[in-house]
Parts: C-alpha cells; sequence; structure tokens
C-alpha cells in the first residue's frame, strides 16, 4: 500500500496528513519531508493520522526523530490516530514525545 | 565546513555495494557515518561472508565476501554503506574445516546468527509456528538507541532492603483474568504495576528474557495432545536481545522499546529490575542440535568439548558454555555491560552459576577469572549479582561460591531448612536459627553478610507456595515424562489430603501454613524473594517442573486474589512490617544489637531459654537495633510453634520504657494481622498449633 504526504504551512505550525500505510517501504518517505521542514525552529507539528491504519517501527522512529529535532518547547501532535496506532506508542514509550488528540479542534 | 574523513570513505565496491575494511570493534553491527560497521570473530575460521536479507525474505539481498585483507587478527570486519537500518536482516557464513573430532563445526552452506545481535526477528509473535524450511531462523537485525529514559537511572536499593519478586513475563498476566490489555508481555507488566506497588515489593526478578525459542524442543503431550513448549526459557538464542515474543510490540520489532519502558516504568514506582541470566549454555544443544551461531563461528572456542569432541553437559540441558575461555568471557562481560547501561538492569541472577567457576575441562577453579571480572567491574560495580550456586554436574557452592565480596547467593538451604521446619521435622530448630539470622554459618567466616543470603521458601524450580502445603509428592504427568521429571526433595506436607480438598479443616490449615512460611520469611534477615502469586495461593496443581506448560495451569490465576485475600493480606502488611523495622534489615554479622538487646537472640517456651533437642518444637527469635531517625529502639519478637498442639510462650521482658504490641498471629484466620495493632502487657501467650504470633516493641505511652 502506499503513502500520500501533503503537507500544509500554518502561521506557527506544520501540518502533514497522512493517508495510506506507514510501513518500511514508506517510511523514508516521511522520514525525509520532515527532515525537509525547518525542524529546528517549528513550534507546533500536527501529524493528521485518520487516514492511516498502520504505523511501522520506522514510521514511529521517524517521528520520533522530528521531536527531537524539534525545539523542547515545541509541541508535535498526532491527530485521529487509531487504537492500535496509540496503543503501540503507549507499550513502547513514545508517549512522552507527542501529544496525542482525536481532532484538530482539540489543540 | 564539515571535513569528511578519508577513514569513512568506501574503497571498494562488492556485489554492488560500496564498503571499506570496518574496526574490529566494537563486535556484532554498530553504526558509522553513512553506513554499517559489522565485526565478527572466528579463530579457526577460514572465510567470511556477510549476508544481508531484505526484512522478512527467504532470500538474500546480496553476499558479500568479506576480503581477507579486511581480517585482523581472528576478527573480520567491514563497513556497508547505503544500507537501510529499517529493512535489514543479516547473517554470516564462515568457512572451515569440519572436523568434529577436532572440535571444529564448520558449515558454509549455514547462515550464522550475529552472537552480538541486540534485536532478532524471527519468532516475533509468541506461540507462532515458525516456517522451519526457512534456511536462517532467528535473524540479526540493526537495533536503534532512540529510547526517551527521562533522565532514569538504576536505582541501588541496599540488598538488605530489598523485597524480591520473582516472575515469569508470560506467566504473570496471561490469564484471561489478569485485567490487563496486552497479556502475557512486558506492557502487560507495565499494567500490573500498581499491583506490585500495592503490595510492596521493590524488586523483580524476570525468569529468562534474552531471546529464546520456545518451540526448541517442542512437542506435543502423547495423552492429552496438549502442545509443550520451551516455556520457562532457559536456553538463550541471542544474548543481547529481548525476547520479542514476550513484547506486544514484537510484531512491529519493537522489542527493546517495549522493554526499556517496563524497567523505566518499574523504576518510576521504585522497583528493581533483576534479570534471570542464563550463560551456562546455550539453544544449540548437543552434536544433534541446531547450527544457529556459535557452532559455526568457533565451536571449540564457545563450548567445553570432550577429548573427542562430544559436548560436556553439566548443565543438563546438552552442552556447556565454555566460561573460562577468554573470548568467552568477554562476551559474557560485553553483555551483561550492555544490559546495565542499555537497559538500565538492576541485578542478575546467574543460572546455574556454580558452571561458571568450572575451567575449560570441568574442574572447578579456586580463583575463576569470569566471576571475578564480573565482581570487579567498572560498570556492574552497583548491579547486584546472584548467583545459584550449584549446577547440574554436582557442584553445590552455597556458602563456598566464590564472591569477592560481591556475589550474593540463592539460599537452598534457608529453602530447604525452613521447608523441613515449617512440617514439623525432627532435629531443625539449630539450622533454622541458623537461617533466620542470615546463615552466618555459610557466610560470616569469609566476611560476607547476610543479605548474600538471598531467602526462599519457594521459586519458579519447585512448588509453587500453596502446592507445597497441599502435596506430598510432584504430579508431573502433564509435562509428558511419565512423572520422572523435576525433584523429589520437597520437604512438602499436604496437610492430610493430597491435592485438591473440601475439608475445611485441611483448606485452613494450608492457609496458615502458607502464612507461616511467608511469616519466617519476612522477619528472617538477608534478601526475601517471593514467587509470584504465593501470595494469594496461586497452584500449579501439584506439578513441581512446569518448564514446558503454557496454559492456565503455569498462568497466575488472579482470582486467587479475591479467594485467598486473607492471605494476600497477611503478605502484604508483613512486607510493610518488615519495611518499618529495621532491625529485620540489618546487615552485618557483628552488628552489636540496640541498647537493651542483642541483635539476634533466640527463645523457646521460656524466654532466653530454647530446648535445641530434636524433638522441640518451638522456636522463638528477637531482633533489635537502635533507630537513629526515632532515637528509639527497634524490636521484633516472633514465637514459632511448628507442633501440632498449642504451646505457651513466655515472652522476653522489655524495659519499662517499652511494651509489646501484638501485630500478626496466624493461629487466627480471621485477623491474622491487625491494623491497629493492640498494646500486650501479659506476661506470655499461646502460640496455637502450627502458628506464629509476631510482636513488636513500642515505646510505651505515659
Amino acid at each position: 500500500m502506499s503513502l500520500t504526504i501533503e503537507i500544509e504551512q500554518g502561521d506557527i505550525h506544520v501540518t502533514i496528513t497522512l493517508s495510506g500505510d506507514v510501513d518500511t517501504k514508506t517510511a523514508p518517505e516521511l522520514l525525509s519531508k520532515l527532515t525537509a521542514l525547518e525542524l529546528h525552529a517549528l513550534e507546533q507539528l500536527r501529524l493528521d493520522l485518520q487516514a492511516v491504519e498502520f504505523v511501522s517501527s520506522a514510521g514511529l522512529r521517524a517521528i520520533v526523530f522530528a521531536k527531537q529535532k524539534m525545539p523542547h518547547e515545541s509541541a508535535l501532535y498526532l491527530i485521529g490516530a487509531s487504537e492500535q496506532i496509540v496503543d503501540t506508542i503507549n507499550k513502547t514509550g513514545l508517549a512522552q514525545a507527542v501529544r496525542i488528540v482525536s481532532s484538530v479542534d482539540d489543540i | 565546513m564539515e571535513i569528511e574523513r578519508i577513514d569513512n570513505t568506501p574503497t571498494e565496491t562488492i556485489e554492488g555495494y560500496r564498503v571499506r575494511p570496518g574496526k574490529p570493534l566494537p563486535f556484532g553491527v554498530s553504526s558509522v557515518p553513512g553506513g554499517l560497521n559489522f565485526s565478527v570473530y572466528t579463530s579457526a575460521g577460514t572465510a567470511c561472508t556477510l549476508v544481508l536479507f531484505s526484512r522478512s525474505e527467504e532470500q538474500p539481498l546480496a553476499e558479500i565476501r568479506v576480503p581477507d585483507h579486511y581480517r585482523i587478527g581472528d576478527v573480520y570486519s567491514i563497513v556497508v554503506y547505503d544500507l537501510d537500518y529499517e529493512d535489514l536482516e543479516y547473517g554470516f557464513r564462515i568457512d572451515g574445516p569440519y572436523e568434529p573430532e577436532l572440535g571444529n563445526r564448520f558449515d558454509k552452506n549455514k547462515i550464522l546468527m550475529d552472537p552480538y545481535a541486540r534485536i532478532i526477528s524471527g519468532r516475533d509473535e509468541w506461540g507462532a509456528d515458525p516456517d522451519w524450511d526457512r534456511a536462517y531462523q532467528y535473524r540479526s537485525r540493526v537495533a536503534f538507541d532512540d529510547f526517551d529514559w527521562e533522565g532514569d537511572s538504576p536505582l541501588e536499593i541496599n540488598d538488605a532492603d530489598l523485597v524480591i519478586y520473582e516472575l515469569h513475563v508470560r506467566s504473570f498476566t496471561k490469564n484471561e483474568n489478569s485485567g490487563v490489555k496486552f497479556k502475557g508481555t512486558y506492557a502487560g507488566i507495565v499494567e500490573k504495576i500498581p499491583y506490585l506497588k500495592s503490595l510492596g515489593v521493590n524488586a523483580v526478578e524476570l525468569m529468562p528474557v534474552f531471546e529464546f525459542d520456545e518451540f526448541e524442543n517442542s512437542r506435543v503431550h502423547p495423552d492429552t495432545g496438549e502442545k509443550l513448549y520451551n516455556y520457562w526459557g532457559y536456553s538463550t538464542v541471542a544474548f543481547f536481545a529481548p525476547k520479542a515474543g514476550f513484547a506486544a510490540s514484537g510484531k512491529i520489532g519493537m522489542q527493546m522499546d517495549e522493554f526499556k519502558q517496563l524497567v523505566k516504568k518499574l523504576h518510576k514506582e521504585g522497583i528493581e529490575v533483576i534479570l534471570d541470566v542464563v550463560f551456562n549454555h546455550t539453544a544449540e544443544g548437543n552434536e544433534r542440535g541446531p547450527s544457529i551461531s556459535f557452532k559455526g563461528l568457533d565451536n571449540r572456542i564457545y563450548y567445553m568439548l570432550t577429548p573427542e569432541g562430544y559436548y560436556f553437559n553439566f548443565s543438563g540441558t546438552g552442552n556447556t558454555l565454555n566460561c573460562n575461555n577468554p573470548v568467552v568471557r568477554n562476551l559474557v562481560l560485553d553483555c551483561l555491560r550492555y544490559w546495565a547501561s542499555e537497559y538500565h538492569i538492576d541485578g542478575f541472577r546467574f543460572d546455574l552459576a556454580s558452571i561458571l567457576g568450572r575451567d575449560p575441562w570441568g574442574a572447578p577453579l579456586s580463583n575463576p577469572p569470569l566471576l571475578e571480572s564480573l565482581a570487579f567491574d567498572p560498570i556492574l560495580s552497583s548491579c547486584k549479582l546472584i548467583a545459584e550456586a550449584w549446577d547440574a554436574g554436582g557442584l553445590y557452592q552455597v556458602g563456598t561460591f566464590p564472591a569477592y565480596g560481591r556475589w550474593s547467593e540463592w539460599n537452598g538451604k534457608y529453602r530447604d531448612t525452613a521447608r523441613r521446619y515449617l512440617k514439623g521435622d525432627d532435629g531443625q530448630l539449630g539450622e533454622m536459627a541458623q537461617r533466620v539470622q542470615g546463615s552466618p554459618d555459610l557466610y560470616q567466616a569469609n566476611g560476607r553478610s547476610p543479605a548474600t543470603s538471598i531467602n526462599f521458601i519457594t521459586c519458579h524450580d519447585g512448588f509453587t507456595l500453596a502446592d507445597l502445603v497441599s502435596f506430598n509428592g510432584k504430579h508431573n504427568e502433564a509435562n509428558g515424562e511419565n512423572n520422572c521429571d523435576g525433584g523429589d526433595d520437597n520437604h512438602s506436607w499436604n496437610c492430610g489430603a493430597e491435592g485438591w480438598t473440601e475439608d475445611r479443616d485441611i483448606t485452613r490449615l494450608r492457609t496458615r501454613q502458607s502464612m507461616n512460611a511467608i511469616g519466617i520469611l519476612l522477619t528472617s534477615r538477608g534478601t526475601p524473594m517471593l514467587l509470584m502469586g504465593d501470595e494469594f495461593g496461586r497452584s500449579q496443581h501439584g506439578n513441581n517442573n512446569a518448564y514446558c506448560i503454557d496454559s492456565p495451569v503455569s498462568w497466575v490465576d488472579w482470582s486467587l486474589m479475591d479467594s485467598n485475600r486473607t492471605l494476600f493480606e497477611f503478605t502484604r502488611s508483613l512486607i510493610r512490617f518488615r519495611q518499618n523495622h529495621k532491625c529485620l534489615r540489618i546487615n552485618r554479622f557483628d552488628h552489636e544489637g540496640s541498647r537493651y538487646l542483642p541483635s539476634c537472640s533466640f527463645h523457646g517456651t521460656n524466654a532466653w531459654e530454647v530446648n535445641w533437642s530434636a524433638e522441640s518444637k518451638q522456636l522463638g527469635w528477637l531482633m533489635s537495633c537502635d533507630d537513629e531517625e526515632t532515637g528509639h529502639m527497634d524490636a521484633v519478637y516472633v514465637a514459632s510453634n511448628v507442633a501440632h498442639y498449642a504451646t505457651w510462650f513466655n515472652l522476653p521482658q522489655l524495659p519499662d520504657s517499652y511494651q509489646w504490641k501484638l501485630y500478626y498471629n496466624t493461629g487466627n484466620l480471621e485477623s491474622a494481622y491487625y491494623e491497629n495493632p493492640a498494646n500486650y502487657d501479659e506476661q506470655g501467650i499461646l502460640v496455637g498449633e502450627r502458628s506464629m504470633i509476631i510482636f513488636a516493641a513500642s515505646p510505651r505511652e505515659t
């Protein structure tokens, strides 16, 4: 399954809307899109995962990588992640790197 | 401007991959700018090929024959550039002579796992049938070190203050009634941390978590048709990798993160993590076993071999790792350093540790280099090192294990004595008195301390506590070995009926005996260890060796929490009592006691007098110290009666400014422990049949 990545620049934030699966094959695309952002100066990153069913370890590591490059006081929101994805994030200790919300209105 | 280092550029292209000579250290795979450094040792191998796979593909991506000039000494190393780390699996082919009689078993047709692999795929989901046709079963992968520890570090709790809880990762939460979402996994234990916290234990000892294969020697029970596994996992495949099948996220290869999360969460709640590690043998078995890694890398180095090239079997499981060979010794050291630093592990318990003190021909060494190296290692210096101080080859070293002032021991003599004493055997008082005070007969003369002794009455090996008081003999039919496996020296007593019974007198006696066992354990000096579920009467239906059982028989049944509430509350309360009374945790044999009382004294039915004769069944112990924080004396008196009749005990007198308070009485199951202990002003007390009573001194209210 392929992955489409849409990037939208807001005033203080960037929204990345993903659709498809973030698996071993597609995660490098996400990582290269993320690294192309000005991460070190980004206050807020919103990853919309409503149309994503599966995120592999490579995908999760790409997300953690982005947060590590962002400023300390910045926020990385995961929007509409499935229960399975949220479970994985909690189990593997990535939860403290991200803020999990069900919709963009919760930000 | 960033300067490109000349020693980090590819020098040639092999099989389409840009490569250069690697660095021999560290062994295994490590990341270098733009590439991965692979390094593997073989002393008798004559050629090395690095085999690369795309994740879970059957056929290799490439086979890169490591050029001979890339070898330094006995180490082949190579840097390969432009690899997809996430997708990569790798192994080695080593060529060399096949001469079993000389100890060499090279076979270039086999793909071997990296012995330093930090993450393994191939057994990602517990119990999922493997594809045995695959040439390469346990596949080395590349590990990532991006976990956020949030400032965590090992807890370094004093040995004498520990209360250890031994558990099997899967058994602990696999049962439907465990109440957790991720049953049978590391994440499942995280969900049970509030429970562990409420019980009051401050260390968990995890049965093996190094990658093992539950399908090793798996079989079907001839009568029941039930599948039998290598369930406990005392048979290591990969020493540096956490077992994927124990991780709820193992399917996506995130077992490292999940295990680290477990350690971090336990540490946050003040609970240490001790790993049960198995270095005495590996999963490769004997000459009939598979070549997974060591056998094909350098059989003669890694295993103890007979002059004919067969495997010595001091472990009882097929082979014996050659731990006092310097190369193997370094592997063990590297492994433990890795777990201590990468996973923040607080301590290690060494399975059949006496093997680690044998020379390459099996003879016990007086000054074993491996044990010494571990004892004085700078990275392991605050790790607990706990020996199972015996092996399957007949070496029994409880009290004589080469300790270098660092090693503590599973005290098998404590277990045996406490069991015999509990069931009222003749002639046990003298030895019980030694065990209660931290076994000075074993540990004082060589300058060791009470916490050298890991005290336990039950552990994974043998009966659970509930079974210890319900069965006279083992009932291991479910293991499919005609009840021939498992120990016969259980020192158990069924209290009047073998196994399950409705007889209320018997079930009450069993509860009382369980409380007595926990009472003795938690009022002894040394470090107590409990087995998971014993605090609420977990049973394995008389199976004393459930090493192969993956079923509700071996899983903790959490519904027992309700049916055996009294036992649970008693245990929980007594753990707190132990933590509140320093005098029970004194870690010196030369401690002088408090201003009023000796450090540890023994009593009989009359205070200060013990009837040490063989028929005597009553023993009291009084422990005391001064508590600098409160300025008061701390004293605990335990009166234990293992006779089948009630007995009057005269209490040791306290100075006028103190009085006894009665905390526990196992003779009174309706209220075996007192939330608000009352002052006890009588001169003596009637201790019921097979019962114990525990008092503590408190300053007299004026």
